[in-house]
């Protein structure tokens, strides 16, 4: 019972992160129905930003924030310089675009920060001392980080349904990514919303690559593959266009990979089993989710198929 | 007024026999007279041209995307060291079931495709792109990522009067990747032009007046995944073949996206786009690799890091806007000034006319673009 | 008597291919203007080349102000607002929220007491605020698109088809209401049909457009008094 539980809190940790990172995803997909290859990208040349501003002396909190609004700026520009344009030739010429982003922004934070190939050290926002911890019942413990981990994101994801549905902007968001043309008859600048939704995309993929690398205490050019794979499952696992979707898509992707990665090697009769297998477990979901049920748990079915 | 020219037509014909001459006789004269060194970075490029061939076939006339076609590449490779070197096949055999493996495996994974479009495909791709390595790493241990066809595994047969000298051994390769290239190319060329063919681009361009007019989408679209996939299987032979060690880093989504940045850069939907891009790509890489290092003007950590990659990800993107169809196509519309073959007409209608219209239209392209 | 819309040499298209040729066409304000046309005629076209949102050539002027070249976004700060043809709502958003999207050019604390003023005039909304409109009948989405479209408070409607699919006894109502809100708030309204009884009832004038371009236009009793129009369009 308490394994159990502690796989589950360990999961929940990670996997808010990847819902994070969905988030992103979705906010992207829902405006134009692109899916942006570059996610982690961004996020990781954000974090390499993060790393450099706290290195020059700023506090790991202020460096993280002021990169984040760096990212929001970068992914307003993205959008506006790059996907437009591209979006106006075609959808694929979007994918190209984003694709050569992946290669261009992994390989600029390879050029531009020192080390960055081997990992670079990265600071945590949370205590995480190896008696840094609750007991729970059943001899559990939460870890301080993973409690602030899971914490930060609830709380900004909570601003961000806050903002989807409270605000006039969130309204706007959401009268684009049902249906963009009655969105303009409305009053809605549907070009500002778009260039808004990839700052935001940019801003939340940000904060999760500067969590992933505190929790990894490092980080480096690979950190995000794994992760943004992840998050892309969480995404289709939620439906690419619902945003609470991406929430509980993450949240439970990351828990199962905690339970099959940890649970004990007997309960699957081979150790082929074990700690990498997460990559595998994403791929199965995404796979499953895909042939069962393409809009996902909470997607509409809108979501294209042939 | 550019000067028209019938397709297959004298002309036309002595145009492409020309073309053909001057390649070959390019082939062998880089053979007779190149260094290894060269040699065996012409067989790279070939490599890597072989798999964006794969790729243009899938992506650029059959409109699907793939961000997993390392996987393929890593499927044949491995095959091919495990069965030469733990139960003794002949290499040759080896590469027939590898490619016969990623046909299957490409089946299957064309499968999701008849039910996914767009975004759904390529995350399906991109997922089992970074389940390659994971797997490789579980299942293979020391022994068997040390096991390529290196050394004795695959050597010059006889009657080529080559031997295993390192010198022999690196044209032996190279002549390898050549014809592995050739007969790629001419594959997805007979494909192209065939009524198949057009049957992969009208499901590209648009799948409900394709099934409309008869073209049977599941097997279309399976059966392109299954050749592609294969065709991708014998670029990792070639690596197999070449390299002295293989490991689960061998092939990961970084080689799927180089593969496709070769062939936007060549230029997709182009019959010679992959196999320029692919070459161009690897050569920028190269020469940058050895080179930007000594250019003082760079601050040092720049100059050591990945210039090429940062270089070649811009420029495909600048191409998204300046070259849609890349250096090749670039090129084609040069020619296109001067030049223009009139395709020939049809001998059967399969299409409705805006359709043959569409279609010919694309060939002519093409057909000025190969020679 | 003032023109509120005024068109001149009408071009507008998809790609290469233009479907209005350019042609004239005035709204009184105050008026209740009708197109009538078959399908296919470029009606649609029309309404979607007047809000903005597809390119144009020519002039369109709104209340003396040339809007040949503004966004659609900022023609419905200026006054127009279209019902586009099935209807548009946002069939994810509540009832409410699609009252408070029409609203969206508009600030504050007005937009509460606005849309308790159409749930008057359309009870029926009322009682489905929280409901999701997709899930409303054909009827109620038709006159939630009109609602939310009256909600930025515009000077001229545009409604393109509104009994589009609709039972008879509801299109009833649905000009009722229309007729309602010309005579009894002033508002000017261009309204598209195919099925012209009706709508030339209310009509002070009305046009009529086959393959993009104006061939009768008038008042409502000439054009009702005009042969050729009548068997074609009225159809009797
Ligand atoms: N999005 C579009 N792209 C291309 N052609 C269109 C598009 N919409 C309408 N058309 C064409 O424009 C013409 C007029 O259409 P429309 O204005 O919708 O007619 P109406 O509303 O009178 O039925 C038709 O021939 C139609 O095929
Ligand atoms: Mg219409």
């Amino acid at each position: 019972m308490g394994q159990l539980l502690q796989y589950i809190l360990n999961g929940l940790a990670k996997g808010s992160i990847y819902s994070l990172i969905a988030l992103g995803l979705v906010v992207i997909y829902r405006g134009t129905g692109h899916l942006n290859f570059a996610q982690g990208e961004m996020a990781l040349f954000a974090t390499f930003g993060a790393w450099w501003i706290h290195d020059h002396g700023v506090p790991l909190l202020f460096a993280i924030t002021l990169a984040a609004a760096l990212a929001f700026v970068g992914g307003g520009v993205i959008e506006f310089g790059l996907i437009r344009p591209a979006g106006k030739k075609s959808p694929f010429a979007v994918v190209v675009v984003t694709i050569g982003l992946f290669q261009a922004l992994n390989s600029l934070s390879g050029l531009l920060f020192q080390g960055a190939g081997t990992g670079l050290p990265f600071g945590t926002l949370f205590p995480n001392k190896p008696n840094d911890f609750f007991r729970l019942p059943g001899d559990a413990i939460w870890r301080y980080e993973n409690v602030g981990v899971l914490a930060s994101v609830l709380a900004i994801t909570g601003i961000l349904f806050a903002l989807f549905q409270k605000t006039k902007v969130g309204l706007a968001m959401r009268m684009v990514a049902n249906n963009p043309d009655s969105a303009k008859l409305s009053g809605v600048s549907t070009t500002r919303i778009l260039m808004l939704s990839w700052g935001i995309s940019a801003l939340i993929g940000a904060i999760g690559g500067a969590l992933v690398a505190g929790i990894n205490t490092n980080v480096n050019l690979a950190t995000m593959f794994g992760v943004f794979l992840l998050a892309s499952a969480a995404a289709t696992l939620g439906g690419l266009d619902s945003p609470l979707g991406a929430v509980v898509g993450g949240l439970s992707l990351g828990v199962v990979e905690s339970l099959v990665s940890n649970y004990p090697k007997d309960w699957w009769a081979s150790s082929y089993v074990g700690a990498d297998t997460s990559v595998a477990v994403a791929f199965l979901i995404i796979l499953v989710v895909l042939l069962v049920r393409p809009a996902g748990l909470f997607g509409s079915s809108r979501v294209e198929r042939v | 007024m550019p000067t028209a020219i019938k397709e297959s037509s004298p002309p036309h014909w002595l145009a492409r026999i020309l073309a053909v001459a001057v390649l070959a006789a390019l082939a062998l004269y880089i053979a007779s007279s190149a260094k290894p060194s060269t040699l065996g970075n012409i067989t790279e490029a070939c490599t890597l041209a072989v798999a964006a061939v794969a790729l243009n076939l899938l992506l650029g006339f059959n409109g699907q995307i793939s961000i997993g076609h390392s996987t393929f590449a890593g499927l044949a490779a491995f095959t091919a060291g495990y069965s030469v070197n733990f139960w003794r096949w002949n290499p040759y055999v080896s590469l027939a079931v590898g490619l016969v493996l990623c046909f299957v495996l490409g089946l299957a994974l064309g499968l999701p495709a008849l039910r996914l479009k767009g975004p759904y495909l390529a995350l399906v791709t991109l997922a089992v792109a970074f389940v390659w390595p994971t797997i490789a790493a579980k299942f293979l241990d020391k022994k068997v990522k040390a096991s390529t066809l290196k050394g004795t595994k695959l050597q010059p047969p006889t009657w080529t009067g080559l031997t295993n000298s390192r010198p022999d051994r690196a044209v032996f390769l190279y002549w390898l990747a050549v014809v592995i290239l050739v007969l790629a190319y001419v594959i997805v060329r007979n494909l192209r032009k065939s009524r198949i063919g057009r049957a992969l681009v009208a499901v590209r361009d648009n799948e409900t007046a394709a099934a409309v007019m008869g073209v049977n989408l599941k097997f279309t679209k399976t059966v392109t995944f299954g050749i592609s996939a294969a065709i991708a299987g014998a670029s990792g032979w070639l690596t197999a073949a070449r390299l002295d060690r293989l490991d689960e880093n061998s092939f990961t989504i970084l080689n799927s996206i180089k593969y496709l940045l070769a062939l936007f850069l060549g230029g997709a939907a182009t019959l010679a786009g992959p196999i320029v891009g692919a070459f161009v790509y690897y050569f920028v890489d190269d020469y940058l690799k050895t080179h930007a290092p000594t250019w003082h003007w760079l601050p040092g950590p720049i100059s050591k890091g990945p210039v090429a990659s940062f270089l070649l990800g811009t420029i495909v993107i600048i191409f998204v806007f300046i070259a849609p169809f890349g250096l090749v196509g670039f090129i084609k519309d040069q020619v296109r000034r001067v030049f223009v073959v009139t395709p020939r007409p049809l001998k059967q209608a399969v299409a409705s006319p805006e359709l043959i219209e569409h279609t010919s239209d694309a060939t002519a392209a093409e057909s000025s673009a190969q020679d | 008597m003032n023109a509120l819309l005024e068109v001149r040499s009408l071009r507008a298209g998809y790609g290469a291919v233009q479907v209005l040729h350019g042609f004239d066409m005035r709204v009184n304000e105050g008026e209740v203007a009708v197109i009538l046309g078959a399908n296919g005629a470029g009606k649609t076209t029309t309404m979607r080349a007047i809000s903005g949102m597809i390119q144009r050539k020519g002039s369109i002027v709104f209340d003396g102000e040339p809007i040949t070249r503004t966004p659609p976004h900022e023609i419905v700060r200026m006054g127009i607002a279209q019902v586009p043809q099935g209807r548009g709502t946002f069939t994810d958003l509540s009832v409410a929220d699609n009252l408070r999207a029409g609203a969206y050019v508009h600030k504050g604390i007005h937009i509460e007491s606005d849309m308790r003023e159409w749930y008057d005039v359309f009870p029926r909304l009322s009682e489905r605020r929280e409901q999701k409109a997709g899930s409303l009948s054909g009827g109620e989405q038709q006159m939630l698109a009109i609602a939310r479209a009256l909600m930025s408070k515009p000077r001229l409607l545009l409604c393109d088809e509104p009994s589009l699919g609709l039972a008879p006894i509801i299109t009833q109502e649905l000009f009722a209401i229309l007729q309602r809100l010309n005579t009894e708030n002033g508002l000017t309204i261009l309204v598209v049909e195919q099925n012209a009884n009706l709508a030339v009832k209310i009509a002070h004038s009305v046009f009529v457009l086959e393959t993009g371009s104006i061939v009768a236009s008038g008042t409502a009793d000439e054009i009702a008094n005009d042969d050729a129009v009548r068997k074609a369009y009225l159809g009797y």
